[in-house]
């Protein structure tokens, strides 16, 4: 029992950091209809802002992670202003090979300024909380809870102010917002403004858990991404519930599979929901237009 | 195809057609040498090291006169530690340099991958990988490791553990040929000491937690974790495993319990970790000369960078078969005397002049290296010494050397 406890904790914490990301690339994907392979990258970005900024002097670990969330959301915007807003009449392609070359374009970045060898956050190491066996680490509780914020802002961003009303607007059927007067340029910024927030403190919690590398966040892009399938294309509430689920499952299954099979049940879990709900757990079948 | 690119094509056909061919060494010739190191990706702290290392031991032997009337000419080329990549630097080397010798590959995978290439061309293949298949799938005996076998790695392991009495080790591996030949390697040498592992795991790569894998490792109670692992998979058992609040000891490779590693998790979490690594061989008057080179060029002791004394001695070894086996000589036959000027029996050389002049005697050689005594089994492997070093206040303090008989 303490075993499966034990588990249970790890792969729901694994998740809810996945969830930023799936998040992410889930508002991305529902209003302007691609999958953000950039995601990831902006996650690597955002970890090594930080770093740099812990490196320059800034004294507080969330401090330097604010700043770098700031400096990440205002390149996301950027990156959708200078190219993914000039695509946007393209096939969905045009724009999901765009964030495939700038992740890569980051990716190079971030290797010639910061070199290849991994970079660890300055944070306190605690000894972990012991309830009788089940092992709780205040790193990883800090981690949670961190991320369990960041998810209340952003629906509470998007169900309970105007904003997110006319994002959702926007999403649903970009002709008739237009016609009932939403400007979407400036909802657009702003949404990807929000992504890139997002992404980046994504990117510092993933950090905190493992080791900052270049490829941080393109080797945790594909796990975000079978989340958001699996929440239903679109759904924030479906990429969380799907991250979380997935990372539980992975971890569960260790004692029965080995750790090395982990990845593989993962998926499996994601075909069986899909045979079962083809447009994933909150997902609406779209009609082709 | 149009007439327009049949005439291009027709033209890059004639043209190759004039270049000399230059498949077999000539008297007054060159013998071309491709070095294939990982100046990117994951060995990039190593790869640079390394090819100047060869570019050292390429100028020793020009200096001397060359070998057997001819000039060494290097071509470098960046394997970025990944096999793709290399496959094409490696292509390159063979079929456009038209090299008779790649040496100073890295990484396993990159190894393995290469090998089918200079195996089919019928070239020298050099490298300091572990993986223990490189042994056995070197069916043409053109593949020679200067470095010990993960395999031989996990004997070493066997070894320290009986030394300091440790009796109930787990493992715990990173998924791939090098992780997973230390691990096995280790148990069995272990099991052949009728001893027991407690608990075993193989986990992936790029994963943001290890906590349910260590938590399976240290239910079983062990008093000691031996580990196939790389640096960045290190770095997050071990910060987790302190968290965890566990006891036991570490046994680790050295690529992976490094400076680095205290670097990352500090001096407390590191204290004790064991942290093995094959050591040059230091007491050589080949290491004397070939430090003194390399801090020259590089600014920093050979010391710091363990495969740069491999790579020097793959260019002495191989420039003293080519030596033996005289002018006009094919590759076959200068492959066939590389262990006969490396291993005994014959005078001890230590630098290429010496070897050249002992030859030109007609002595029997046997070249001792700067990264070991480099004598090569019947595989064309060689197992340098192991140096045992603990980590003491953030510092890695050699505690012991452990030698492993060859024959395995």
């Amino acid at each position: 029992m303490t075993e499966f406890l034990n588990l249970l904790i790890n792969g729901v914490i694994e998740g809810l950091v996945v969830a930023l990301p799936a998040l992410a690339m889930t508002l991305v994907m529902g209003v302007n209809r691609f999958p953000n392979a950039a995601t990831g990258d902006f996650m690597t970005a955002g970890a090594y802002a930080t770093i740099g900024l812990q490196l320059a002097g800034v004294p507080s670990l969330v401090l330097a992670a604010l700043i770098g969330a700031l400096a990440i959301a205002a390149t996301s915007a950027a990156s959708y202003f200078l190219i993914f807003r000039k695509l946007a009449r393209q096939p969905m392609v045009a724009s999901l090979l765009a964030a495939i070359g700038l992740g890569f374009l980051i990716r190079s970045l971030i290797s010639l300024f910061a070199g290849h060898d991994q970079r660890t956050f300055q944070l306190p190491l605690m000894r972990a909380w012991n309830f009788n066996g089940v092992r709780i680490l205040p790193t990883d509780l800090a981690i949670a809870g961190v991320a369990l914020a960041c998810l209340a802002v952003v629906f509470i961003l998007l169900y309970k102010t105007s904003f997110g009303r006319q994002l959702r607007a926007v999403a649903d059927s970009p002709d008739l917002a237009r016609a009932s007067g939403i400007r979407a340029r400036g909802l657009l910024i702003s949404l990807w403004l929000l992504v890139g927030a997002l992404s980046s403190v994504g990117g510092v919690l993933l950090g905190m858990k493992a080791v900052v590398m270049p490829d941080l966040g393109w080797e945790h892009l594909i796990p975000a991404f079978a989340a958001m399938v699996l929440g239903g294309i679109g759904s924030p509430v479906g990429a969380v519930v799907g991250a979380v689920l997935l990372c539980v499952a992975q971890e569960l299954s260790v004692p029965f599979l080995g750790a090395s099979y982990k990845l593989v049940l993962a998926f499996g879990v994601l075909a069986i929901a899909l045979l079962i709900r083809p447009a994933g757990l909150f997902g609406r079948i779209e009609l082709v237009r | 195809m149009d007439r327009r690119s049949f005439v291009k094509l027709s033209a890059a056909a004639a043209a190759v057609q004039l270049l000399p061919s230059l498949s077999f060494a000539q008297e007054g010739g060159t013998f071309r040498i491709g070095a294939l190191t990982p100046i990117t990706g994951a060995g990039s702290p190593y790869g640079p090291g390394m090819q100047q290392a060869i570019r050292l031991a390429v100028d020793e032997v020009n200096a001397a006169g060359g070998v057997a009337g001819m000039k060494l000419e290097l071509i470098t080329e960046d394997s970025q530690t990944k096999p793709d990549a290399a496959v094409l630097a490696a292509k390159k080397l063979i079929e456009v340099n038209k090299v008779q010798a790649i040496l100073g590959t890295w990484s396993s995978g990159v190894t393995l991958a290469v090998m089918p290439l200079t195996d089919a061309a019928g070239i020298i293949e050099m490298n300091v990988s572990g993986a223990p298949a490189i042994s056995t799938l070197d069916t043409k005996d053109l593949v020679w490791r200067f470095q010990a076998t993960n395999d031989r790695f996990g004997a070493a392991f066997a070894e320290i553990c009986t030394k300091r009495g440790f009796k109930r080790p787990a493992t715990m591996a990173f998924n791939n040929a090098s992780g997973l030949g230390n691990v096995n390697g280790f148990k069995k040498a272990w099991e052949a000491r009728g001893n027991k592992v407690v608990a075993e795991v193989v986990y992936e790569p790029n994963r943001p937690s290890y906590r349910s894998e260590l938590q399976k490792v240290l239910d079983a109670k062990p008093d000691v974790i031996v580990t196939g692992s790389y640096l960045p998979d290190s770095t997050i058992i071990l910060r987790e495993w302190f968290q965890a609040g566990a006891e036991n000891k570490w046994i680790m490779p050295g690529w992976a319990a490094g400076p680095d590693l205290v670097k990352a998790l500090g001096n407390e979490v590191c204290e004790g970790v064991i942290s093995v690594e094959t050591v040059s061989n230091e007491g050589s008057d080949a290491y004397k000369a070939f430090d003194a080179a390399y801090t020259k060029a590089m600014g920093r002791s050979a010391g710091s960078n363990i495969y740069a004394a491999m790579a020097y001695d793959m260019v002495i070894s191989l420039a003293l078969a080519i030596e033996a086996a005289g002018a006009k000589a094919d590759i076959a036959t200068i492959n066939g005397k590389i262990r006969e000027v490396s291993n005994p029996p014959g005078d001890a050389v230590y630098s290429f002049a010496s070897g050249k002049a002992a030859l030109a005697a007609k002595k029997k050689i046997n070249y001792e290296g700067a990264s070991s005594k480099l004598d090569f089994d019947k595989f064309g492997d060689t197992t340098p010494d192991f140096g045992v070093f603990v980590i003491e206040k953030g510092q890695l303090v050699r505690r012991d050397v452990v030698s492993i008989a060859a024959a395995v």
